[in-house]
């Protein structure tokens, strides 16, 4: 990052010599699909074809709800979408309630194998015609995920240059690093619990906030049921207000993004 | 010059069946194709064909000449007589240069007939006009009746009469029609054949004398039968949804492969009996393809996925045909794979990873958490989305940010965990997961719960949990927390991590 930046400072620099010579190549592709979420749509006017887009954060962090977004917002346009599930962790549940059309969607588990999923990704890319293709590797280990060998990441750019394909790839660590056009960091701010019921150990916390309105649990549970599909949980988070730092392309006042994800449309 | 057989046992046993149907095909039509290619199958009893050439086969040995051409058609004609007997066709067979003086001898003479040249009239002038077929010069039957009572009022009852009734007077009082008839009486109508189609069989198959034992090899010998197959496809304007691979292999066991997802009905019982099919399924293509390379690339990977027992030794491929997709898409038709650029990929995913984990989701309509299976993927431009306005997502973009939803990443299988509990609460959580080396601990700091589920008593696998959300702090890095689905087995008292909102 701190390169990344210094880099930028050069560039500056020198823009007042040889004017801005070096903004083609971190310009983005004019090609770019929606997210589903306005306020990054607004920010980064979606995410780019052709390209890859890293979204790397910690657990919790709100990446797959960002995924499950891109997902629903490109299956709901009826573009056919690919996910390679390398450690096979891909809810439906979850995903019925972002909106996924599973029509659409071709899902590869790929059994805890790293490998796999990059032979996977790999053939579904020169396949073509795919709208999305997404990796999702955020149960893979930091350091696993950083010995990946950079011929990789290159093949993968290479191949869905000049096509409508946008690869999005969900790390844990910022693993891609230059192949990527766009490289987001996503963090929990904050989760939103219900007052009634949850039950907040001595432990003080600021990362936490309990709603204040006082609502019964029926009212509660009327709310989270959905009609269309069966009930298989409680949906006791409530809500997590989720924050996106753009780290590539780099910027002099790098973006920040926020978003709320939801358990369930009724609330 | 024409060949006609005439089925004796035939006529009342095949009445009902219409000329031309879908049905089984007759035995005179398959007797009759065993000489030439040009048949009519005149009525259900009824057979004519063009046997001009087959002299060369059975005639007689010498110069050209009269003797010898009706030797050769008596040749000819006792060859298809002994082919119907051994078939068990009771049959009368005749010859003539005109075919519907081929008809009308052979349904009224028994045995053999063979008609010269010059010869029709005195051959057919004997025979009442009862006898004469009204349809093979296109009078349908109330006319017909009409004209035999109109030559019944002439004094007219055999062929020979009418044949000899002046030109103009039988054109003046029947028309167009009588004139047609008495051409027919004469034996002098020249008419085409109305050809009956040979039944379509799209199956190529290949005996080897040397047995193949190795895939590479094999693959030459399916890239010919298929690049012949799709020709004979390309040649009809249809494409194939379906091929079924078929191996004779070493040991005289006819194996089917029959590969794809649609039907699996193996009984390893049958293995090595003659007949059998111990394998039966088939390439189901989603879309009608009659490219030979794609068609190759699916072949060889079910191959590879499933090899035969033993040395091949002869190799028959068949295809079902089917009307081709339409090349052309819409304008603002979504963008999609190629069929069968996708059929290839979705191959080799499912050889990579296995078929049952290549597919689209399908949630099952029970209560039971994670409950889903995988059907295959399809793609079909005319579907249309059918999702619940719940889940809808609206393209508009004032819309799209009402509703985000928080992701969860299921574990399969659930870690395993142990919990600690203060007055019934979760306090403290160690999860690790058995497949990767990853691991869930520290202190709950936010737990909401329980949530009691349970469901299938009836079944031996009936779930029971109470199901919490907890907020997990590290306690080496007191920032950052993990936010987990845990529950606890009811029917095992354990403790499980389902998964982690993300």
């Amino acid at each position: 990052m701190n390169a990344a930046v210094t880099k930028k400072q050069i560039e500056l620099s020198l823009a007042d010599r040889f004017g801005h010579i070096f903004e083609g190549y971190e310009r983005l592709p004019a090609e770019t699909i929606s997210t589903g979420i306005s306020t990054i749509d607004n920010a980064l006017h979606g995410f780019p074809r052709g390209a890859i887009t890293e979204i790397h954060g910690q657990s919790s962090s709100g990446r797959t709800s960002l995924m499950l977004s891109v997902l629903a917002a490109a299956t709901s346009r009826e573009e056919t979408c690919a996910l390679v599930d390398c450690n096979d962790t891909f809810d439906l549940s979850s995903a019925a309630n972002a909106g996924v059309d599973f029509n659409r969607l071709l899902w590869v588990r790929c059994g805890h194998r790293l490998e796999r999923a990059f032979k996977a990704v790999d053939l579904i890319l020169h396949g073509g015609g795919f709208g999305s293709v997404t990796v999702n590797l955020c149960d893979v280990a930091p350091k696993i995920v950083r010995r990946v060998i950079s011929t990789w990441w290159f093949r993968f750019r290479r191949a869905i240059e000049n096509t409508p394909t946008a690869l999005i790839v969900l790390t844990p660590v910022n693993a891609v690093r230059s192949c990527a056009v766009l490289a987001l960091e996503v963090k929990n701010e904050a989760s939103v619990w219900p007052s009634t019921l949850s039950l907040v150990s001595e432990n003080s916390y600021s990362g936490f906030t309990v709603e204040t309105e006082q609502r019964s649990h029926l009212s509660l549970i009327k709310s989270s049921v959905r009609t269309d599909s069966p009930q298989t949980h409680s949906h006791f988070l409530r809500a997590m207000n989720i924050r996106v730092n753009r780290e590539r392309p780099v910027h002099w006042q790098p973006a920040e993004i926020k978003f709320q994800a939801t358990s369930c449309s009724g609330l | 010059m024409f060949a006609c057989i005439y089925g004796r046992n035939l006529s009342k046993s095949n009445q009902s069946a219409p000329v031309g149907s879908e049905t089984k095909a007759s035995p005179l039509v398959d007797l009759a194709f065993t000489f030439s290619p040009l048949v009519e199958e005149t009525t259900a009893d009824t057979v004519v064909f063009d046997v001009s050439g087959q002299d060369l086969l059975f005639g007689s040995p010498g110069p050209v000449s009269e003797t010898n051409e009706i030797e050769s058609a008596r040749n000819i004609a006792s060859e298809i007589y002994r082919r119907g007997k051994e078939l068990c066709l009771e049959i009368n067979v005749a010859i003539a240069a005109d075919a519907d003086v081929a008809i009308h001898t052979a349904r009224s003479f028994a045995g053999i007939t063979v008609v010269g040249s010059g010869e029709e009239l005195s051959k057919l002038g004997s025979l009442p006009i009862k006898a004469i077929d009204f349809s093979l010069v296109a009078i349908e039957a109330k006319r017909a009746e009409e004209i035999q009572e109109t030559l019944a009022l002439w004094g007219t009852g055999t062929f020979g009469e009418l044949a000899e009734l002046p030109l103009a007077g039988v054109a003046e009082r029947l028309g167009q029609e009588g004139v047609r008839l008495q051409k027919l009486a004469q034996g002098k109508t020249d008419r085409r054949l109305n050809l009956v189609r040979p039944p379509i069989g799209f199956e190529q198959s290949l005996e080897l004398e040397h047995h193949i034992t190795e895939l590479e090899p094999l693959s030459f010998i399916l890239s010919r039968l298929l690049n012949q197959l799709c020709a004979n496809l390309n040649e009809y304007a249809l494409a194939t949804n379906e091929l079924r691979l078929r191996f004779v292999t070493e040991g005289c066991s006819e194996y089917r492969l029959q590969s794809g997802v649609s039907v699996a009905s193996k009984d390893p019982t049958k293995v090595g009996t003659l007949n059998t099919s111990p394998h039966e399924r088939t390439i189901t293509l989603p879309v009608p393809m009659r490219n030979p390379k794609t068609l190759l690339r699916l072949l060889l990977f079910e191959i590879e996925r499933e090899p035969p027992p033993a040395p091949i030794m002869s190799v028959a491929i068949t295809a079902e045909p089917v009307k081709p997709r339409g090349a052309q898409s819409g304008l603002f038709v979504p963008m999609a794979p190629e069929p069968e650029k996708l059929e290839v990929t979705l191959a080799r995913l499912a050889k990579l990873v296995g078929a049952e984990n290549v597919g689209s989701p399908e949630i099952l309509d029970t209560h039971r958490p994670d409950a889903f299976r995988m059907k295959r993927f399809r793609l079909d431009q005319k579907t249309r989305r059918n999702m619940s306005k719940g889940s809808r997502i609206a393209l508009n973009a004032d819309e799209t940010h009402q509703f985000t939803a928080i992701g969860f990443r299921m574990f399969r299988p659930a870690w395993r965990a142990e919990v600690q509990t203060k007055h019934g609460k979760p306090i403290r959580i160690d999860a690790r997961s058995s497949q990767v080396s990853a691991s869930v601990r520290g202190q709950i700091v936010c737990a909401a719960g329980p949530w009691r589920a349970s469901g299938e008593w009836w079944r031996s696998d009936v779930w029971a949990r109470d199901e919490w959300d907890v907020a997990v702090i590290n306690p080496a890095s007191q920032k950052d927390e993990v936010l987990c689905r845990i529950y606890r087995d009811l029917t095992s008292e354990q403790w499980f991590m389902a998964g982690i909102y993300d």
